[in-house]
């Protein structure tokens, strides 16, 4: 179980605390992956840096009232821009693996990469316990090699990678090891249509959501010049046996519909696509030519309209070795981008 | 023999992702204002499919580049000096901009002006030529990954003729991106078409420039040049083209386009060719010939008559030794991978690429067989007459034959590679099989797919004793002028000299001042955020430049 602590809150002060690095750090050091730093040098070394708060609840603290000050506040209690840190970090882990670490960072224990640093040319990270890779003489970041090289334990109930997962929800659900699981029958579970269906509201797909090639979530997904070379908005990629199903054709507004919202959008239609799947790019923002939808009334929906997380009890297990739960972290299943809906042509005159 | 020197670029298609970051950092850099909208001097387009402007290799209707006429001469094909007289105020063959596409921006200002409503608000688009509410039909690049190909495929020029060999079937996909800028090439129709003699090649390093001074705007360059790659300013009424980033390369450093392209796939260095051929190599009876006849124009930097002959037509001794080591002459004539983009336009075009293999390799492995084995992808080369048909008419004027052995040296190189990767003993017979040696496929997978930084760029800086011929004045150090960061106060040629700094220092210096001001290139008043795209061009609009520092 998570543990549950109370925070009392001084409102009228928030904003005052907001803007330094609060006193916990003095005292609990910072966590990461199960490793505590001590940050005292650096806690002092912000205060010279940033500057030091004059009065009120922040007093005497390192600033945070600048972007900059956050910035070197960041820099300077991570592992990989402060080879102290990584240095101080590895020993602590030497002590609970056993086995030697702290040669990895060593090379660069002097070393504090300052935000002008990162302004002036990109700079390559300090080898540090946060990560499971070594950047150690100028190598390439690959994941776990301290774990294969130097043999410090994964972190799991054995220290192994292992793909058993010995917990009892996991044996009742039959999942102990990995299981090919079929998607779920949306037409039986949430009575949506069979796919291939056609009727009047339109044509049944399979509706996938993989990431952009435009944008990395919603970031960049609105720059003009991405949109100017795409189609400049929202769209869904579709098949043309599907399209013609539906008197589709390309660049025609569409709507889709199932049982948790609405999308308006244009298609695209290619032999690209497999005849009875779709797909919309993750998180194209409802920000850039997103029309009011025919079918509700109202603006139109993103990608994530027509998905919703479906949880099973095995997304709930945690506090028990690698097993761990946290709210809107939900395993790795991804279920919810594999949905059903219903497309139909929609009028062509659109309202905003 | 007349030895010059030409800057050059290869790209190998393998390795492009289709990203378009070339494309965003070039319009950024050199066509981001108003007047060029619809300008993309480094475009991306996916094949099979249109390109941009669309359908651009359709000579029969734009009658770009060169052909021979009757006594095996070349001429324009758009027709000589008399017939543009004629066509002058109305040039016919000129895309138009539908053919380009009608450049929009959104009324993004919305987003954060709009009153508490209903709905929430949302950014329409607006034209940029007529500012009214549009809808979007077409853009730069509206066939990406095949987009509305059931609709627009046959469009396609290349497609001509294999057409029953494409197929629009989700199992026969295939495609592939293409980055094209100016190609620079050695006999340019653009400069040939131009009424006003606006536009010159440049005789230090070839690259192709518009003289916006003699410019007067005829746009007979836009329909001479076959690759569609010289736009009309519709502001200032000019002409304008790729630059091959002079500013940037006369002191040593890559493109804009090659420097941030995500895939390292572009190669750039000098080659040294001799300028007596290339009017005969240009008018190679047959179009099939015109690849071999364009590689033989070529001079080997390290033949000692080639070198003797450049040392006297005064070609610095750093340039010979950068033609030595140039990666593009590598390519083009030592591994012979690289391959010019449609050689029977007659231009000599400067910008070559590799074939991609790719195509191939995801067929074999679609259809259960150990893409990394040579004899499996050979075989794959020989069968599947799609894609090596479309890529013969794209850069060998449709012989399939050069195209064929260049995917064949890019098999071998995979799997001879497998095998030492995996700590086996390599099989010679791989590289034999293509007619080269193990140290030679090395040599190349070193260059191809290692792709080192000093080893893909091999640029020597310009001279400044060449200065009067190029457009800047560069030295060693490009911050060794007068008041420049790399010196101590005095100028190159001591004391007082100065002069106009290099455009690359100019950068430099306001890259140093946006990096050490103390806010964004932003008014502090955001609500009045400036839109470069709607700037008419004249004056600074507030918030362009951080402020200035007071003095
Ligand atoms: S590709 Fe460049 S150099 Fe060649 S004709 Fe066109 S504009 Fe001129
Ligand atoms: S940046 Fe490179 S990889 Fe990306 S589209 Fe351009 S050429 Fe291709």
């Amino acid at each position: 179980m998570p543990r549950i602590t109370v925070v009392e809150r001084d409102y009228p002060a928030i904003a005052a605390k907001m803007g330094a690095l609060g006193p916990l750090v003095d005292e609990l050091g910072v966590t990461t992956k199960g490793l505590t730093y001590r940050v005292e040098r650096e806690v002092e070394y912000l205060k010279g840096k940033n500057g030091a708060i004059r009065g009120g609840p922040a007093d005497g603290r390192p600033s945070l009232v600048r972007d900059i000050h956050a910035c070197e506040t960041i820099l300077a209690l991570s592992g990989t821009t402060n080879g102290h840190l990584a240095t101080q970090g590895f020993r602590t882990l030497e002590q609970r693996t056993g086995t030697r670490l702290a040669d990895l960072a060593a090379e660069h224990e002097g070393k504090r990469i300052a935000f002008a640093d990162t302004q002036a040319a990109p700079v390559p990270v300090i080898t540090s316990p946060e990560w499971s890779g070594s950047e150690t003489g100028g190598r390439r970041y690959s994941p776990f090699t301290i774990n294969v090289e130097r043999r410090k334990p994964w972190h799991t109930l054995t220290g192994r990678q292992h793909f058993f997962l010995d917990h009892d929800w996991m044996a009742d659900l039959g999942e102990q090891l990995p299981v090919f699981r079929p998607p779920l029958d949306m037409t039986a579970l949430f009575a949506e249509p069979g796919i291939g269906d056609l009727g009047p509201a339109g044509i049944t797909v399979r509706y996938l959501t993989p990431h952009s090639k435009w944008s990395i979530h919603s970031e960049y997904q609105d720059n003009l010049f991405m949109l100017s070379l795409s189609r400049g908005g929202q769209t869904i990629w579709m098949s043309e046996k599907d399209a013609v199903k539906i008197g589709v054709a390309d660049n025609d507004w569409i709507e889709a519909v199932n049982r948790n919202g609405v999308v308006v959008a244009r298609a695209i239609v290619s032999h690209r696509m497999p005849e009875g799947t779709v797909y919309m790019h993750h998180a194209q923002d409802r920000l850039i030519e997103v029309p009011r939808a025919e079918t509700s009334g109202r603006r139109g929906g993103i990608h994530n309209s027509l998905t919703r997380l479906l949880i099973k009890p095995s997304h709930l297990i945690g506090g028990y070795a690698q097993l761990s739960f946290a709210f809107n972290y939900l395993g790795p299943t991804g279920n919810q981008r594999d949905e059903v809906t219903v497309i139909r042509r929609r009028s062509q005159e659109v309202v905003y | 023999m007349r030895v010059m020197a030409q800057m050059a670029m290869v790209m190998n298609l393998d390795k492009c992702i289709g990203c378009h970051t070339c494309s965003v950092t070039c319009k950024q850099a050199w066509s981001n204002c108003s007047g060029v909208e619809y300008v993309w001097f480094n475009n991306v387009e996916t094949r099979p499919g249109q390109g941009y402007p669309r359908a651009y290799e359709d000579q029969e209707r734009w009658r770009g580049g060169w052909e021979l006429n009757r006594r095996g001469r070349l001429r324009l094909k758009g027709g000589g000096r008399l017939r543009k007289l004629f066509t002058i105020f109305s040039n016919p063959k000129l895309p138009s901009i539908d053919d380009y596409y009608e450049p929009w921006t959104y009324d993004y200002d919305t987003l954060t002006t709009a009153p508490l409503q209903e709905h929430t608000p949302v950014a329409q688009p607006r034209s940029l030529i007529s500012g009214q509410p549009t809808k979007i039909t077409w853009s730069a690049n509206w066939d990406d990954n095949l987009g509305g190909a059931p609709d627009h495929l046959h469009r396609d020029p290349m497609i001509k003729g294999i057409e029953d060999k494409v197929r629009l079937e989700f199992e026969k996909t295939f495609m592939f991106y293409l980055p094209r800028i100016c190609e620079h090439c050695l006999n340019p129709s653009c400069a040939a078409s131009c009424p006003s003699g606006a536009i010159y090649k440049r005789s230090e390093d070839g690259i192709v420039l518009v003289d916006q001074d003699k410019c007067r705007g005829w746009r007979m360059c836009v329909s001479g040049c076959p690759y569609k790659k010289v736009y009309f300013n519709h502001r200032t009424g000019k002409a304008e083209k790729c630059t091959f980033c002079f500013p940037r390369v006369e002191v040593g450093i890559p493109t804009v386009c090659a420097e941030t392209c995500v895939g390292r796939l572009r190669y750039i260095g000098l080659v040294l060719y001799d300028a007596d051929r290339v009017l005969a190599a240009a008018s190679t009876p047959d179009d099939k010939d015109l690849y071999e006849a364009q590689r033989e124009v070529f001079l080997d930097p390290n033949d000692p008559a080639v070198v003797a002959e450049a040392e006297r037509v005064g070609i610095p001794r750093d340039w010979i030794e950068a033609a030595q080591r140039s990666p593009v002459y590598a390519l083009i004539n030592k591994y012979r991978v690289a391959l010019p983009l449609h050689p029977e336009y007659r231009t000599m075009p400067m910008v070559w690429y590799i074939p991609p293999l790719s195509p191939v390799v995801d067929i074999v492995r679609d259809t259960g067989h150990d893409a990394e084995d040579h004899g499996n992808l050979f075989a794959a080369v020989d069968a599947l007459r799609i894609p090596v048909e479309y890529l013969a008419n794209l850069f060998t004027a449709g012989d399939p034959a050069p195209v064929d052995a260049v995917l064949r040296k890019l098999a071998a190189m995979r799997s001879y590679l497998r095998d030492i990767n995996l700590g086996r003993e390599p099989r010679e017979s791989i590289p034999e099989s293509v007619g080269m040696t193990g140290e030679q496929v090395y040599d190349m997978y070193r260059l191809l797919a290692l792709a080192k930084y000093d080893e893909r760029y091999v640029i020597p800086p310009a001279h400044a004793e060449q200065a009067h011929g190029l457009e800047e004045l560069a030295t060693e150090c490009s911050l060794d002028y007068e008041g420049g960061p790399g010196m101590g106060g005095s100028g190159p040629f001591g004391e007082s000299s100065g002069g106009a700094s290099p455009i690359a220092v100019e950068n430099f210096r306001m890259l140093r001042d946006r990096q050490t001001s103390d806010t964004y290139a932003a008014p502090v008043d955001k609500g009045s955020r400036v839109n470069l795209l709607n700037w008419d061009g004249k004056g600074t609009p507030d918030g362009l430049f951080p402020p200035k520092e007071e003095s």
